[in-house]
Order: C-alpha cells, then sequence, then structure tokens
C-alpha cells in the first residue's frame, strides 16, 4: 500500500507587495510528485529551502498545498484532515516544542491525552515510551534542564504518542551526541520492523545511507531523484572504483593504459582512485596494483554525499528559493 | 445509525479527555509560573478600593456590591489574559502546530485551560470576603449559599466560553496585549461590574443584556445582598446560554480562522 502519494504539488507563500506593487510569491514546492510506501524508511534529503519542511507540514496538515493533491494511507490531507491526524505522528526540528516548565513525563501525558488515550493506557503509553527513548531515569525534571540531544529524545517520543502509522522525523538527530544518534537509527530500524512508514528529513548522509530504503533528493521544491541510497550512486558514475595508497607512486605508470581504465585520479598525496568500466578491469587493475605494492585497497561507489553535491550543485551557505 | 451514534459518543470521549487534560495542564503551568496570578494580588486592592468607598458614604449596605465587583473583575481578567496569551505562548513555544496536528479539537483544548484560569480566580471572592471583614469589619453574609455557588459556576463556564472567541481571534491577530487593555473597561461598563446597569443611560441598557457578565454581576449582586432572588433559574439559563453562544461562536471562528492561517502558511509564526 502507498502510504504517502502527493501529485503535482504546489504550495507557494505570499510575500505581500513589492515596490512596484505587484504580488510576490516564493514558490516552496513545485508540482512535486512524490510516493512513500508502506512500511519504509524515506529520506527527503535536500538543502534549506528545499521544500523538506513544507512538504512534512502538509502532510501533518498545519499546511495546506496550494493546489495538487496529497493522500496519505489513501486519506486527503485537505478534506480527511481527522483521519490523516490519527495517523501520522510528527517530531519537528529544533527545541521547541516543548513545554520546558514541565517534566518529560508531565509533557507526555498531555500530548497522550490529546489522542484520546484513557488513563491506564496513557500512563503505560508514557513509561513505555520514556524507556524506549532512554529518558525513564530523567523523567521526573523538567524539560528546560535537558540537554539538546535529550530533548529531541523527548520530541521523538512525542511523536509516537499516537502510535502512528506513518512518523515525520523533520531533522531528528540534530543536536544529538554520535552515540545517541547510532541509538536514533537503531530506534528508526526497530520502528521500521513494527510495520511503521518513516519519510526522514536530514542533511546527513551517512545517517540517510544507514537507515533509508528509499532516497528522494529534492531541491527547489521539485524532486530530482527517487532512488534506493546505493542505487543513487549510478546517476554519478556507473563505473567501478578502487581506491589505494601508493607513497612513491611507484603503483601508477601504465595503468592508464590498461583496457576498461577511464580515469586516474588524485585524491590527496599518496592517495589514488582508478575508475573502471567493468569487473574484469577491476580485476586487473587490483591484480597489478598489488604486484606494485600498493596499500590500502578499497573498491567504492559513489557515495550519497557525492550524488548530492553532484545534482544539486555545492552551493555554499547560499539557502535556495 | 447505531455507528454514528457510537461515532459521536467516541468523540465525546475524547472530547472529555482533552478538556481534562488541558485543564490539569494549566495548573500544572500555572503553579510553576505564579506570575499568571496576577489577578489574585490585585483583587484585594480593587475590594480596600470600593469598600473605602462604601464605607466613607456610610453605605454599608452597598458591602456586597463591593465584595462583588472586584471578583467579576478577576474573573474576566484572568479569562481575557489567559485567551490572549495562551496562544501567542503556544506559538513562542513551538507547540502550536504540535497541538494542531493532533486529533483534538484546539477549541475544546482551550476551553479545558481557560476554564482552569478562571476557577482559580475565584479565589478572588475569598479574598475580597476577608478584605470586608478584616479591614473594614464587615461581614458580608451569603443567605443564598446554593444560589451562590450556581452563579459562580455558570459565571466560570460562561467565561471560559466566551474567551474561547477571543481565543480564535489570537490565533489570526498576534497583538493579543492591546485587545487585552482595550478589552477591560467597556466590558466592565455594560456588565455593571463598576456601577449597576440601572444607573447607566437608558439607551446603553439593551447592550448589557447581550453581555453574559452583566447577568452574572446582577445574580453575585442579587445572591449577597437580597432577601430573595427573582427569576433564579431564568437568569442563569441566561448566562449559560450566552456563554454557550460564545462558545459556540468560538469554535466556527477556530475553525475558520486555523483554516485561514494554513493556507497564509503563518500558524507557527510567533
Amino acid at each position: 500500500m502507498t502510504a504517502v502519494e502527493a501529485v503535482a504539488l504546489r504550495r507557494t507563500y505570499d510575500l505581500g507587495r513589492g515596490r512596484g506593487g505587484g504580488q510576490r510569491e516564493v514558490v516552496a514546492l513545485h508540482a512535486l510528485d512524490f510516493r512513500v510506501d508502506e512500511g519504509t524508511v524515506h529520506g527527503l534529503l535536500g538543502p534549506n529551502g528545499a521544500g523538506k519542511t513544507t512538504l512534512c507540514k502538509i502532510l501533518a496538515t498545519v499546511l495546506l498545498p496550494t493546489s495538487g493533491g496529497v493522500r496519505v494511507f489513501g486519506n486527503d490531507v485537505v478534506s480527511r484532515t481527522r483521519q490523516v491526524r490519527q495517523s501520522v505522528g510528527v517530531v519537528f526540528g529544533g527545541e521547541r516544542g516543548l513545554y520546558s516548565r514541565l517534566t518529560a513525563r508531565q509533557n507526555l501525558h498531555y500530548w497522550c491525552a490529546l489522542y484520546g488515550l484513557p488513563r491506564r493506557a496513557l500512563l503505560a503509553r508514557t513509561e513505555m515510551l520514556l524507556a524506549r527513548v532512554g529518558l525513564s531515569e530523567r523523567s521526573d525534571e523538567k524539560v528546560d534542564g535537558f540537554s539538546r540531544g535529550m530533548k529531541q529524545r523527548l520530541h521523538l517520543a512525542r511523536g509516537l504518542v499516537g502510535d502512528p502509522r506513518l512518523l515525520l522525523l523533520d531533522e531528528p538527530t540534530t543536536g544529538m551526541d554520535p552515540v545517541a544518534a547510532r541509538d536514533f537509527r537503531l530506534l528508526v530500524a526497530e520502528l521500521r520492523a513494527e510495520g511503521r512508514t518513516i519519510l526522514l528529513t536530514t542533511h546527513d548522509m551517512a545517517e540517510a545511507e544507514a537507515v533509508c530504503d528509499r532516497v528522494t533528493l529534492i531541491d527547489g521544491g521539485r524532486a530530482l531523484a527517487t532512488e534506493h541510497p546505493r542505487a543513487l550512486g549510478a546517476l554519478v558514475s556507473r563505473n567501478e572504483r578502487i581506491e589505494f595508497d601508493s607513497p612513491t607512486a611507484d603503483a601508477l605508470p601504465g595503468l592508464p593504459a590498461l583496457p576498461g581504465v577511464v580515469a586516474v585520479t588524485t585524491l590527496s598525496p599518496g592517495r589514488y582512485r582508478v575508475e573502471t568500466t567493468a569487473t574484469e578491469a577491476t580485476k586487473a587493475v587490483i591484480g597489478l596494483l598489488l604486484d606494485r605494492g600498493a596499500t590500502s585497497l578499497t573498491t567504492t561507489r559513489p557515495g550519497l554525499e557525492e550524488v548530492y553535491l553532484k545534482l544539486i550543485g555545492n552551493r555554499g551557505m547560499e539557502v535556495g528559493r | 445509525m447505531t455507528t454514528v451514534r457510537t461515532m459521536h459518543m467516541a468523540e465525546l470521549v475524547r472530547a472529555v479527555r482533552t478538556f481534562a487534560a488541558s485543564f490539569r495542564l494549566q495548573c500544572l503551568m500555572m503553579r510553576r509560573s505564579p506570575g499568571d496570578l496576577a489577578v489574585l494580588v490585585t483583587a484585594p486592592f480593587f475590594s480596600l478600593m470600593f469598600l473605602s468607598m462604601t464605607e466613607q458614604a456610610d453605605r454599608s449596605a452597598l458591602a456586597p456590591y463591593a465584595v462583588a465587583a472586584p471578583v467579576l473583575i478577576a474573573v474576566w481578567s484572568m479569562s481575557l489574559f489567559v485567551a490572549g496569551d495562551l496562544i501567542s505562548k503556544e506559538r513562542g513555544n513551538g507547540t502550536l502546530e504540535g497541538l494542531v496536528a493532533t486529533p483534538a479539537s484546539l477549541s475544546v483544548m482551550v476551553l479545558g485551560r481557560i476554564c482552569a484560569a478562571v476557577t482559580l480566580s475565584v479565589f478572588a471572592f475569598v479574598e475580597t470576603w476577608l478584605v470586608a471583614w478584616l479591614c473594614f469589619g464587615v461581614v458580608v453574609r451569603l443567605p443564598h449559599p446554593l444560589a451562590l455557588l450556581a452563579t459562580l459556576a455558570t459565571t466560570l463556564l460562561a467565561m471560559a466560553g466566551t474567551a474561547t472567541m477571543m481565543a480564535a481571534v489570537f490565533v489570526l491577530a498576534r497583538s493579543a496585549r492591546i485587545f487585552q487593555n482595550t478589552l477591560s473597561y467597556p466590558v466592565y461598563l455594560l456588565a455593571g461590574v463598576l456601577v449597576p446597569v440601572s444607573f447607566l443611560p437608558g439607551w446603553l441598557r439593551p447592550f448589557t443584556r447581550v453581555v453574559f457578565l452583566s447577568w452574572c454581576a446582577g445574580l453575585l449582586r442579587d445572591s449577597l445582598a437580597r432577601p430573595d432572588i427573582p427569576d433564579l433559574p431564568g437568569r442563569l439559563t441566561a448566562v449559560l446560554v450566552l456563554g454557550a453562544a460564545g462558545f459556540g461562536a468560538g469554535r466556527l471562528l477556530m475553525r475558520r480562522v486555523l483554516w485561514r492561517v494554513r493556507v497564509l502558511g503563518t500558524l507557527g509564526q510567533a
């Protein structure tokens, strides 16, 4: 079943009248076609201003599309808002979004009640979620004393209070230390194993590669590509790659002339990469390199980060519109 | 038919849970933020002022009026303060979008929270009664305790219902403070809180009939001062009907306003 289906989804923001008197608007989503299969972890990657959060907000029903259609488990987000809200849990990024003067437990009690849970179920769900995100021992402390990472965990627990079929995670690991981020990935895997669908927006390529079944690259409100994270590499290059160390460059002579070798590049002093068009050529290159004493040999394909930079471009600090 | 009835019942149960949880949340928040209870600090001073005037004029019979007025001021101020601040604080806190994204009704959440706040404001009655006794030696008798309780209860409900309508306006408009300051004295006047409406110019009196607080003020004074209370059920019903109308209008307005801010994309903008 399809968990999320957006067809020609467009969202604009009115910026008021410009100096010339004309109406100004910014297009956040530009006729976006998008689909997430049920039970999968789908990553949404893109630079700032790409439209990721706008899409999440539309799916969370706090924002209406300007045109086009979006369905969550077959329910239209505009006409069947209540059904959508019952099936979706939202974790917006950042430190805000919690009652900082209350404890973690009091926060979760309230959010559980808003999903209509009876008292006993509410208490049990709260304890289960606190344990799940590792906050049981700090559950009676006020949230404003929490670290950023702890707040993110509580956000995650809050997103799960309604036992959602679809969980929207808008940059959920921001501020988490590496151990917490690893635990988060394990939790995402658990949630997936429970049959939940997860839509994850992130800038973290390693995270996307680690947890996502599919990834959509989005920029300027348009989906550039949707693929399995590893398959996305083929969009950049179909070549196989061998990377190796050769401090004195003894391994290099004659390499470019070998059949099937298309490029030899220097990655850093003493570190090189050879690209080949076929597995047979790769075998021949590896054999030669071993004979010539090359070390630290690895075969690779383009990673998600490379694909991201290739398709979206390296725009430095610039924010997309 | 049975399915529809079951659905309505489930909705009702959900609304009651939302109301109860929101009531509890507001109590917790106010406990952690004593500044929100400022009206309970000002009420005794209002009481002192009004009682000074009645005692100076040698009109002890008006003492119940001087006790009732600060209570109504406290209830109105508290509801106006909470209704105004609730939405802007949720916005600033980044929780408003999360609340709207739940299946619960925002109107019911607001109603529960305002109910909690105005319930706490009723302690102003105890304060003003004590001020009259301790500072002026005036014991305001309670000849109709049940009528008094019924009046206070209906006043709270009507107040919370009306404040829900104001909260809906604050979702759209972000200048709650101006609204709060502007609305206080005209309502005190039209409600007969400071001066009984019978003392107002004749052309103004019809307007006072649609201000639920004017019915509350009359009932509160009668339950403290008169040997009998004319048409108690009818007047209590008027308070409840006006309060329910306020809540109904608030719900409708909230739905429209939420739609509007979802179109504009301004829901989360503090």
